[in-house]
């Protein structure tokens, strides 16, 4: 037995205390990524970024519903946009249509906007997608490209 | 290609010393080798005393590189001086030309991948964590140093004193070759025990049903330690035979330093210590021979002990820690750590047959679908020979209850693949099962059966062996912690500890990495840590006793309930009123628990984060006990603490002037608490405040997630991310 110990140094509280920020973002270069895939995002190793099918989704489980930010970094690659010509990209969150935009030029791209609390349940599944109106085919193999994703999720 | 050059050079130096060593000790000891014995016993009988000397320089703290390389060159010098080198011994009857094809090809063709894999970049989870780890932070310190946050550096280590001259000439390939050339003995001792009984192809099918088995190459080949064990054992054995034939006493050394070098090698290996005492007390019924034994294995088995006595306060450590206790290892990680190894993910325990043998992925690895026919060896009862082995076989086979990993059964199998050999009378037959173990056993056919992950060799790594691909490059692209641990030195600090969840390639980095689950120090750290994102752990249930005033000099908590398994009794924080104001803690109170006394301050440091643990299984009698050094009133003691247990009983009892502990109230009401909204600065600052301003979480960790969101909330920020992990930095606390 070790002799009686004193009490020690007592802990103070913060004076600059501030609560927790949810941010339930997958970035494509996350190594647990691909557990949050849901379709239409390439499966494989993580990477800076991937290539999606029409309706990339992936799902998260936010804490609360309060506050809650939609947020995607996504590309439209010159590549495709040269024969698809300007595209139209709807947001989703749990299959609630958030907002409608055109993009008229490829391009790298960032979009966020508040989420209404009653779309979403805490603690439990949510599904975030971005659904592009035209898709690129291949003339060989038929494969179906839609835009490049860098991460999407839900930050507070 | 230097890099090459000296990995097999390293091996090939101390594989030579440990020889010259061993050689020059049997000529001494006049053991009457045949031939082919000579270099396999010599081998491992070398390896046995230069262990001892490694431990040595190791304790006196002079490894330094010259005179570890002395210290291989001295024995080779003397060896060639005194004439042991040469490969000498009775000749043995000539062996059949069918034989020698049939050995030499089956042996040549699994030579070939084993070799090269062994000279290949070490990429193995345990050889690159802690085998060669420890060896690379002793020869950084020149000597052992007291390790208290790893628990393997207490396992005794045999086989890694001898990959520490290796691993200091040729680095982390040298070892596994030293390791693979333990391999290369085993089979030649048990082809020339064939020999000796007059079965050479018993002796050959024993070492190829060995040496081919798919866990036995892979083991072999990498920097483990189980082949080692494995050719110790089997050199107990072949020496104890010997002596048996002839009698010769001065042969007693050498089994008393094997057998003390079993558990040197490995705590599960100490049955051949105590076969080879039996073996010796059966046979010659002398004190003199038997204390001759014991005393040439406490030589090999006591500096291991004193080694944990004194740095672990513990002579087994990391086990028996309820025995021994100690502020190092709690004694329930101990437990739920036993408990693993004795089921790993294997529900059903009668499938560990098929598991261990054909399936190989719960059990990380297999023998090969061949050993299904292990009850076969029962047959070779009817010999004498047959009767010898399976009783050490049975001895070592016995540890393997304890850890169902299939490389635990490698020390038994030389014992149970020659019985099975000698079981089986007619050689055709013997030759067709060697044959067809051998196809099974082949790298490419092992996914044919095997379940999908299982452990085994895939191809043959020439091209990384010669560096043709470079090592950096092969291992970044190839072996996750390996990037992690270059993460770790080229963002963290020189000297600075890290703290992690899971273990990483620690023979690849210089920083000292603290594991959660590898020593109680890590274990406190990593609770402080979950504490902020966890809400099990943090204090939401808030325990209240409220009493008639009491003037008292001292009070304790007493925990009177039995704790389900692995349920440990936990306080947040303990706090003492009187009408509502709380007794403001002082420096002349005198704080005790029981058990775990080391960390009752944890209950009194006014912080959500920590917490007093009990560190093992919630039982009637352990208490949280605070002298006043005064007399004081108190009406009422607040507990603060978690909801991850549930099966406790609590009552507070006051000390009465004559020293007896008096109930004074019990049935506390619960409340439930909300904890502080920052908490995760708490266990930031918590952290620093312990010396831990690095954070190594892999994207997979339990909590990862939670930092990953928002950093700032834990004082943290990202400095480092990469191979699906991110280093964080305690910036605010």
């Amino acid at each position: 037995m070790p002799e009686p110990y004193a009490p020690p140094l007592q802990r103070q509280p913060f004076e600059d205390a501030r609560p927790h920020r949810i941010s339930r973002i997958v970035a494509m270069a996350d190594a647990d990524a691909v557990s949050h895939f849901v379709q239409d995002i390439a499966p494989g190793e993580p990477a800076p970024w991937k290539w999606t099918n029409q309706k990339p989704t992936v799902k998260v489980v936010p804490r609360t519903n309060l506050r809650l930010r939609y947020v995607i970094d996504f590309s439209v690659p010159e590549v495709t946009f040269k024969v698809t010509g300007p595209v139209t990209l709807t947001f989703f969150v749990n299959d609630h249509a958030l907002d409608t935009i055109r993009y008229t030029a490829s391009g790298e791209y960032h979009y966020e906007k508040d989420v209404p609390p009653e779309w979403i349940e805490p603690l439990k599944d949510t599904l975030l997608s971005a659904s592009i109106d035209k898709v690129w085919v291949s003339p060989t193999d038929g494969a179906r490209l839609g835009f490049i994703l860098t991460r999407i999720g839900l930050t507070q | 290609m230097w890099q090459t050059f000296w990995a097999l050079f390293g091996a090939i130096v101390t594989v030579a010393a440990c020889y010259a060593t061993g050689a020059w000790i049997l000529d001494w000891a006049g053991a009457p080798l045949n031939r082919p014995e000579r270099f396999p016993l010599s081998f491992v009988l070398g390896a046995s005393v230069l262990h001892l000397a490694v431990f040595a320089i190791l304790s006196l703290k002079i490894a330094y590189r010259p005179v570890v390389i002395g210290l291989m060159a001295v024995p080779i010098a003397w060896a060639i001086w005194k004439g042991s080198w040469r490969i000498k011994g009775d000749p043995v009857a000539p062996l059949s030309v069918a034989l020698k094809i049939f050995y030499s090809v089956i042996f040549s063709v699994f030579t070939v991948v084993y070799f090269f894999h062994a000279w290949a970049p070490e990429s193995s989870p345990d050889g690159s964590a802690y085998h060669l780890g420890l060896v690379a932070r002793y020869l950084r310190a020149h000597g052992f140093e007291q390790v208290i946050t790893n628990m393997y550096a207490n396992l005794s280590a045999g086989v890694e004193m001898l990959f520490l001259p290796a691993f200091a000439i040729g680095k982390h390939s040298a070892a596994a070759l030293l390791h693979y050339g333990f391999l290369v003995a085993l089979a030649m001792a048990m082809f020339a025990y064939g020999r000796r009984i007059g079965k050479p192809w018993v002796g050959a099918a024993g070492a190829l049903l060995v040496y081919v088995s798919p866990v036995v190459g892979l083991d072999g080949s990498i920097a483990y330690n189980d082949c080692g064990v494995a050719a110790i054992a089997f050199a107990v054995f072949y020496f104890l035979e010997i002596w048996d034939e002839c009698r010769q006493p001065r042969l007693l050394i050498p089994i008393g330093l094997l057998a003390g070098y079993c558990y040197a090698a490995k705590y599960t290996a100490v049955a051949m210590t105590v076969y080879a005492f039996l073996f010796v007390a059966w046979k010659s019924r002398k004190i003199r021979q038997c204390a001759m034994v014991a005393a040439c294995a406490a030589v090999m088995i006591v500096p291991w002990m004193a080694k944990d006595w004194i740095y672990a306060a513990n002579p087994v450590a990391p086990f028996f820690n309820k025995l021994f206790r100690n502020p190092y290892r709690r004694i329930v990680a101990e437990q739920e750590y036993a408990d693993f190894l004795s089921r790993y993910t294997v529900e059903n325990k009668w499938t560990l047959p098929l598991e261990v043998t054909v399936r190989g992925e719960k059990t990380t690895g297999l023998l090969g679908p061949m050993f299904l026919l292990a009850p076969l060896s029962l047959l070779a009862l009817r010999f004498r020979e047959g009767r010898r082995l399976l009783l050490p076989g049975l001895l070592l086979f016995l540890p393997f209850f304890t850890n169902v990993g299939t490389r635990f059964l490698i020390p038994c199998l030389p014992f149970f693949s020659l019985a099975i050999a000698l079981a089986v009378p007619w050689t055709p037959v013997l030759a067709a099962l060697v044959l067809i173990h051998a196809v099974l056993s082949w790298p490419s056919i092992i996914p044919r059966y095997s379940a999908h992950y299982a452990w085994h060799l895939d191809r043959v790594l020439w091209k990384q062996a010669i560096r043709k691909i470079p090592q950096d490059r092969y291992l970044a692209q190839n072996f996750g912690p390996y990037g992690i641990a270059r993460l770790i030195d080229d963002n963290v600090p020189k000297g600075a500890r890290v703290l992690a969840v899971n273990g990483v390639a620690d023979a690849y980095t210089t920083h000292e990495v603290l594991v959660g689950f590898q020593a109680a120090l890590n274990d406190d750290l990593a609770d402080i840590l979950d504490a902020g994102w966890d809400e099990s752990r943090q204090p939401t249930r808030r325990l209240t006793f409220k009493f008639p005033v009491k003037t008292v000099r001292r009070l304790r908590l007493l925990e009177t309930g039995v704790g389900a398994p692995l349920e440990e009794f936990k306080v947040t924080e303990l706090r003492y009123f009187y009408q509502g104001a709380e007794l403001p803690r002082s420096e002349s109170w005198k704080l005790r628990a029981w058990p775990n006394p080391w960390d009752v301050q944890l209950a009194f440091d006014n912080s959500p984060a920590t917490r007093w643990r009990s560190w093992e299984v919630a039982a009637p009698g352990m208490y949280l006990d605070t002298d006043f050094g005064k007399f004081e009133f108190v009406d009422e003691v607040q507990v603060d603490t978690s909801f991850d247990y549930a099966n406790i009983r609590l009552q507070v009892e006051a000390m009465d002037p004559p020293g007896r502990w008096t109930k004074i109230a019990a049935d506390p009401k619960t409340d439930l608490l909300k904890p502080p909204v920052d908490i995760r600065r708490w266990a930031g600052r918590d952290l620093h405040e312990r010396g831990i301003d690095y954070i190594l979480m892999n994207d997979t960790d339990w909590g990862a997630d939670d930092m990953r969101e928002d950093p700032a909330s834990w004082g943290f920020q990202e400095i480092a991310r990469g191979y699906g992990a991110r280093i964080y930095k305690v910036v605010k606390w």
